[in-house]
């Protein structure tokens, strides 16, 4: 058959020509000679096939039923015995292409309705050849031919016949015909479809009749992994509500098959606490609770486990344990401890002067306030988590200056003093035993910025992490309603980092008053508000919402032209955190705001409410409201430059449209809009430093407008963020050489040189997580908080508050994976760490990784890489090797007798 | 009597007994007892809040078995430093650039004043003189040329504007006094404009001037020298021989620089300098009654703490009338010995210094002197064993202050010979009266400054060596060495 091959495909090719123009009459005489030729160059067994055929197609249109059926039945057989493959059009079919008129019109002529069905048969595979586009003629007589199955008639067939279905589907849809019989034909196709690894193209038809449920009886233990893969991959690309039915039938799947961690996660992503508590109600494994427990933490989740949930309250107690996510700080540890990263880090050891070419700034005689609290962020960010480090939490005896312990701190003026003592917090991260205690003494200081600052820390101690004595609570309350406004704000802005997404009612009644009560400043509103929406991120809470909206109406105009007034909406839209429609009616009472801010907090609400969720409409909307021009003082355009990247960071291919919409942004758009691409184009490659992203960034930081050229310093640390990528630091380094006169601009690059290197490059910002799979809204409104205080970087962060980058610490995880044994202690296994690779909809078992490399755990994982097991001893209790994943014994292991 | 557990910091007590009758105070008192946190510093962390002093067991219904939280610690309450740290943001904004940037203010071009403004950096970047004409007044006799008093005065003005400024300085007064004082300086074209002057007569002159003016140096034991003549002036001693008679004389002579002659021959500094010490002159021969040829050698009889090296770059082009400039390229090192330019006696007076110096070099990298090297060597070691570090201290002193006035009992560090590169002028262009120059200035924290009229620019060590000529780029016209010191030996 093999070397019928080119000659088919050929004539085929010339069949689709044009005919040649008259004035090359030579040609076409030869050309049509040619194709004579060919004709009867037909192999003799060819040849005596098309006869066969001929004499059949002469048969069937016989006076005797008996001739004709005999005909039928050899043609069908022909037919179905004919291989087919993808490049060519089986013999068979070739040669009845030109009965198939003829075929049609006898087969209306008919009578006899068995014999008729069976030609309904056969014309109906012709028409895979033959029938126009949008005919449908294989579908139409696939309905009047004979019941019976399909799939004999071959695979391509049965997909063409799927693609007829969906479109005659929508037609009757539109016609609001019956459709059972479409339905039966389905209902045989997708059983075929799962059988032959096309489960894809099952879910695909299944989706367009709008019956996915059908397809749960159908999946089995060995297809089940691939079809959910599939299904929870292409929930992106499906518009709300249908998405949630997909994910809900991967929800289902998952729960058949036991897989209770994978279902975890589709539950988590759907944001359904129902289906969270029944699967730890089906889930019996004690050990596999656990692993469904860290994955709670993972994603921030607080949930009580009441007595249904658990065995006994000892198991209770352990499971609770770790859903407050306890054990991170641990965790992390040991993971330095293997790397071998435990020694505190100085700025200067961030900064390596020495590799500058002679131009960095000549040891300054004089203490630079602003450098020194730039080099305070650098110390917090660089050693967060380790609980040590060489400038804050130095001994007495042991401080470089040999005064008093505070003296880093004291080396800070003002409010930076405010930011020192809470880069305490940021250093004792997550570690609530160990970091309250360095942070107790400076509760007494008689000075309100360093209380201010103890405050902070005491929150961003806490944050994340649940203790069961709550000190935090404990701690903040009372200092909330204080006098002084720097004292009120570091406690306000403490409890919404230590109780964000926690939506605890006792924070509720504390803040709400504060938001709108109409006495205190801006500020302390403005913060307050943004520390309600973090603990009630995503909840749509009513009450939050009027008091919020109630401080808008009552305002001043003054008030709201207040860079901090941004925060009131900021606040407000944090609380619909994708959660799409649900914004409308709180939309509504925006528009009736007063004009300075009423654009500005719809932009804002919007952006808020579709994040994450790739809806393209939403990106449409906010891009032609950056082709406005607009007159002076508006300022929504920013944010919905945000919400371009918030919006679009949902998907893969979204994301790079988006990339390239910004490009088109930052030439076109004006200089209020240009100022916000570059955290734009931070926030949707975020701690993955892809380079063309980088060198967007490295352009625009020499940008002749210093507050583009401070965005896209700050977003280069952004992309960069604890990856200790070293091209973005050498960038940093020449941007620090470039800048060294600039002390704003400087600030800026030493706070990306802070970010780059963060935890020394063991943390990430990425609020996605479990594969891209799922998005922890917390991260990202700890993202969003600090996006919008770097809009106006000069009134915000390079004014009096620049704790707002401390919002950050939302987003902060470990990138790591550190594989547990039964009692929860690390266990060391081999595992094989590599570039992710999109198996969604391959059939077969394909690697899932390219480029490996083997590591014993725990390991990092960069943005896009993924791990998997290397040794069958084991088996993960969770699919995804990402966090804390406990692992148990392989029953089925042989020890190999080689390596004992 | 409820039991709870306590914990605090990383420990646990267990059974913990709570009266409930005793205000919680009591309680606080059990607790200093187990973790000797006084009682005012305890938090204890109890629903919805802290544990009050005067608070009711029964409203927090205290269970039995409950873990209490104990925050607190007995650790001293940081205290603000009495005296707070001045930031550059506190000063007035023209200090803030100097103490950030770690340099002065560049100066501005008055149009064609590129050659007096880089004279002025870099004579600015000599501390000794910036203090002696801090000290200048008026008083010193002004009688007797006006116009050189005022020209130090201006001097003196400008350079503590420099200190003070971050902005560019405007040297007008300067320049006016300058031109009042050498009308060669404001020639003009015959557009009007000020043309370009030959830098080093610049220098020259203002030295020249300055010399003059500045008189007594407090340090010194012969009232006679001046500061300057103390700084810069290097003493000649020289041996002019007949060739035909046979007849030698000698003289000596003081100079402010020395001249680095440039021929085919001449690809080093040092060979260049060589080279000027010998030389060839037409001379009455008193024997011979006729003039001869007679040969000039001359030696180095005392060095100044700062050497100045000219290159005699621009020779007089009689074809197209103008200083023309010889391209060639002359390197010179970073580090300079003129030991080989020296008289015999001075080589035998730098012997002690030029040792006690190595041994100081020695000991900061750490190597042992071996005994044999003899008595002497032994004792010096000795010597260092105990005072090392004092004289490194003094040293760094000596170095950084060797001209405060304070200090009279202790003799002057005595200059070893070896000099380091501080300061290049350099010219960029083919003509001494046309082009561009530049200040090159090494700032006392080791980083290199490149002022280039009102801009001052980072530049790094490598690259100062190469403005050594044999292209358009800049090229050195002036160097400035300043003296290693060994402390008295």
């Amino acid at each position: 058959m093999a070397p019928e091959h080119p000659k088919e495909s050929h004539q085929m090719d010339h069949d689709a020509q044009p005919p040649p123009p008259s004035s090359k009459s030579v040609v076409k005489d030869a050309k049509k000679k040619k194709d004579e030729k060919k004709d009867e160059d037909l192999s003799e067994e060819d040849q005596a096939l098309k006869q066969q055929l001929e004499l059949y197609v002469e048969r069937v249109q016989d006076v005797d039923p008996a001739i004709q059926k005999v005909a039928l039945e050899a043609m069908r057989e022909e037919i179905r015995t004919a291989t087919s493959s993808m490049t060519s059009v089986p013999k068979p079919l070739k040669f009845l292409r030109p009965h198939y008129g003829a075929l049609k019109s006898y087969y209306e002529k008919m009578v006899n309705a068995e014999l008729k069905r069976y030609l309904a048969d056969v014309i109906s595979v012709l028409a895979l050849t033959m029938s126009e586009d949008g005919d449908r003629e294989s579908l139409c007589f696939r309905l009047q031919g004979s019941v019976g199955d399909i799939g004999s008639w071959g695979h391509e067939y049965v997909r063409n016949l799927a693609g007829e279905i969906g479109n005659e589907f929508q037609q009757r849809q539109i016609e609001e015909q019956p459709v059972d019989d479409l339905m039966d034909l389905v209902k045989q196709i997708v059983p075929f479809h799962v059988k032959h690894n096309a489960e894809p193209e099952a879910v695909d038809l299944l989706m367009e009749v709008e019956s996915l449920d059908l397809l749960v009886e159908h999946i089995d233990k060995g297809n089940y992994k691939r079809t959910c893969s599939y299904l929870t991959s292409f929930a992106s690309y499906v518009p709300e509500p249908d998405d949630t039915l997909v994910l809900d039938i991967a929800y289902q799947l998952y729960c058949k098959f036991e897989k209770y961690p994978d279902a975890l996660r589709v539950a988590l992503r759907m944001d359904n606490t129902q289906y969270v508590k029944s699967i730890f109600a089906a889930c019996k494994d004690f050990s596999e609770k656990q692993q469904l427990c860290y994955i709670l933490a993972r994603q921030g989740i607080s949930l009580d486990l009441d007595g249904e949930l658990a065995d006994s309250n000892e198991q209770r107690d352990i499971l609770q344990e770790l859903i407050s996510n306890s054990k991170l700080s641990e965790g992390y540890l040991t993971l330095a401890r293997d790397l071998d990263v435990m020694e505190p880090k100085t700025p200067d050891d961030i900064y390596k002067a020495h590799l500058i070419d002679g131009r960095a700034s000549a040891g300054a005689s004089v203490d630079s306030a602003r450098q020194n609290l730039a080099a305070t962020f650098v110390n917090a960010f660089v050693n967060a988590g380790f609980g040590q480090d060489k400038l804050m939490t130095v001994p007495s005896t042991e401080s470089l200056t040999g005064s008093s312990s505070g003296s880093w701190l004291f080396k800070n003026k003002e409010h930076g003093k405010a930011s020192a003592a809470a880069s305490l917090g940021l250093i004792a991260l997550w570690d609530v035993d160990g970091g309250l205690p360095l942070v107790d003494k400076y509760l007494y200081s008689n000075d309100n910025h360093v209380i201010a600052g103890a405050l902070l820390a005491v929150g961003i101690v806490n944050c994340g992490v649940h203790n069961e004595c709550d000190p935090a609570y404990a701690l903040l309350c009372e200092s909330v309603n204080k006098e002084d406004p720097t004292t009120r704000i570091g406690a306000i802005m403490g409890l919404g980092l230590a109780y964000a997404g926690s939506q605890r009612e006792e924070v509720l009644k504390l803040l709400t008053p504060i938001v709108h009560d109409f006495k205190v400043g801006i500020e302390v509103a403005g913060f307050a508000a943004l520390s309600l929406g973090l603990v009630y991120v995503g909840s749509c809470n009513e009450d939050v919402a009027q008091s919020i909206i109630l401080a808008l109406m009552d305002r001043s105009e003054a008030e709201l032209g207040e860079p901090l007034a941004h925060f009131l909406c900021l606040g407000l839209g944090l609380l619909y955190l994708g959660k799409q429609d649900a914004v409308d009616a709180t939309m509504e009472v925006a528009k009736t705001l007063h004009e300075k801010i009423s654009k500005f907090c719809q932009v804002t609400l919007d952006s808020c409410a579709y994040a994450g969720t790739g809806n393209v409409l939403k990106v449409q909307a906010f891009l032609s409201l950056c082709g406005d021009h607009l007159e002076k003082g508006d300022s929504h355009q920013a944010p919905a430059v945000l919400g371009i990247a918030l919006v679009a960071m949902a998907e893969e291919l979204g994301l790079d449209m988006a990339i390239r919409s910004l490009e088109h942004l930052l030439q076109y758009g004006e200089q209020n809009i240009r100022r916000a691409v570059p955290l734009a184009l931070g926030i949707l490659s975020i701690s993955n430093p892809k380079i063309s992203v980088m060198d967007t960034l490295s352009r625009l930081s020499h940008d002749t407008d210093s507050e583009v050229a401070m965005a896209a310093t700050v977003s280069l640390g952004i992309i960069g963020a604890g990856t200790n990528n070293a091209r973005i630091a050498g960038m940093l380094r020449n941007l620090s050489s470039y800048y060294y006169k600039d002390p704003s601009l400087l600030f800026c690059v030493r706070i990306a040189q802070g970010l780059v290197h963060m935890g020394k490059g063991l943390l990430t910002l990425n609020p996605y997580h479990s594969d891209r799979f799922m998005l922890s809204n917390v991260a990202l409104a700890g993202l969003i908080s600090f996006l919008h205080g770097s809009l106006d970087m000069k009134s915000i962060i390079l004014g009096k508050y620049h704790y707002v980058l401390y919002f950050l610490v939302l987003a902060i995880q470990p990138r790591m994976l550190i594989t547990l044994d039964e009692n929860l202690k690390p266990l060391s296994v081999p595992v094989r760490v590599g570039q992710a690779v999109d198996v969604v909809g391959q059939a077969g078992r394909p690697k899932t990784i390219t480029g490996f490399q083997t590591h014993t755990t725990p390991v990092l994982l960069a943005t896009g890489d993924r791990a998997e097991l290397a040794t069958e001893k084991y088996i993960p209790l969770s699919s995804v090797l990402e966090g804390f994943v406990i692992l148990k014994l392989n029953p089925d292991y042989q020890q190999d007798h080689l390596s004992s | 009597m409820p039991t709870v557990s306590v914990k605090w910091q990383k420990h646990v007590f267990n059974g913990v007994e709570i009266d409930t009758e005793q205000p919680p105070y009591v309680f606080k008192c059990q607790l200093y007892d187990l973790t000797g946190v006084p009682p005012e510093r305890q938090k204890i962390m109890v629903k919805g809040g802290l544990l009050k002093d005067d608070g009711d067991w029964e409203s927090l219904g205290i269970k039995e078995g409950q873990r209490l939280m104990l925050m607190g610690t007995a650790e001293e309450i940081p205290k603000a430093p009495e005296k707070g740290p001045v930031f550059v943001e506190d000063l007035p904004e023209d200090e803030q650039g100097t103490a950030a940037l770690g340099h002065t203010a560049g100066l501005v071009n008055l149009g064609n004043t590129c050659y007096m403004n880089s004279t002025l950096q870099c004579l600015h970047s000599v501390p000794e003189l910036r203090l002696a004409l801090k000290e200048y007044s008026a008083a010193v006799g002004t009688g007797i040329d006006p116009s050189s008093h005022s020209l130090t005065a201006a001097t003196r003005d400008l350079f503590g504007e420099l200190d003070r400024s971050i902005r560019p300085v405007a040297p007008v007064r300067f320049l006016t006094v300058l031109r009042s004082k050498y009308p060669q300086f404001a020639q003009q074209t015959n557009q009007g404009l000020y043309m370009q002057q030959d830098a080093e007569e610049c220098w020259t002159q203002l030295v020249y001037v300055l010399s003059q003016r500045l008189q007594s140096v407090p340090w010194d034991e012969q009232p006679t020298n001046t500061v300057v003549k103390h700084l810069f002036g290097i003493e000649f001693k020289s041996i002019i021989k007949c060739e035909e008679s046979g007849e030698e004389s000698s003289e000596s002579e003081t100079v402010y620089t020395l001249k680095c002659h440039i021929s085919s021959e001449v690809n080093h500094l040092h060979e260049g300098l060589k080279h000027g010490l010998k030389s060839e002159l037409e001379k009455t021969s008193p024997i011979l009654g006729r003039s001869t040829l007679h040969i000039k050698e001359s030696w180095i009889n005392k060095l100044p703490p700062y050497l100045t090296v000219q290159f005699v770059r621009f020779f007089w082009k009689r074809e197209s009338n103008q200083k023309a400039k010889i391209l060639r390229k002359v390197n010179y090192p970073l580090v300079l010995d003129v030991l080989d330019f020296c008289t015999e006696e001075l080589k035998e007076k730098l012997k002690g210094p030029r040792k006690v110096y190595r041994e100081i070099e020695d000991a900061k990298v750490g190597i042992k002197k071996k005994e044999k090297e003899g008595a002497e060597g032994v004792k010096a070691l000795q010597n260092l064993g105990t005072s090392t570090s004092d004289e490194n201290v003094e040293m760094a002193d000596a170095e950084q202050a060797p001209s405060s006035s304070e200090k009279v009992n202790v003799p002057e560090p005595e200059v070893t010979g070896i000099y380091d590169l501080v300061a290049v002028l350099t010219h960029k262009g083919r003509s001494a009266d046309s082009g561009h120059y530049v200040a090159w200035v090494k700032q006392d924290s080791g980083k290199w400054i490149e002022f280039d009229d009102e801009q001052p620019i980072l530049q790094r060590e490598e690259d100062i060596t190469k403005l050594s000529g044999g292209g358009d780029w800049h090229m050195a016209y002036i160097c400035l060495y300043k003296a290693r010191v060994a402390p008295p030996y």
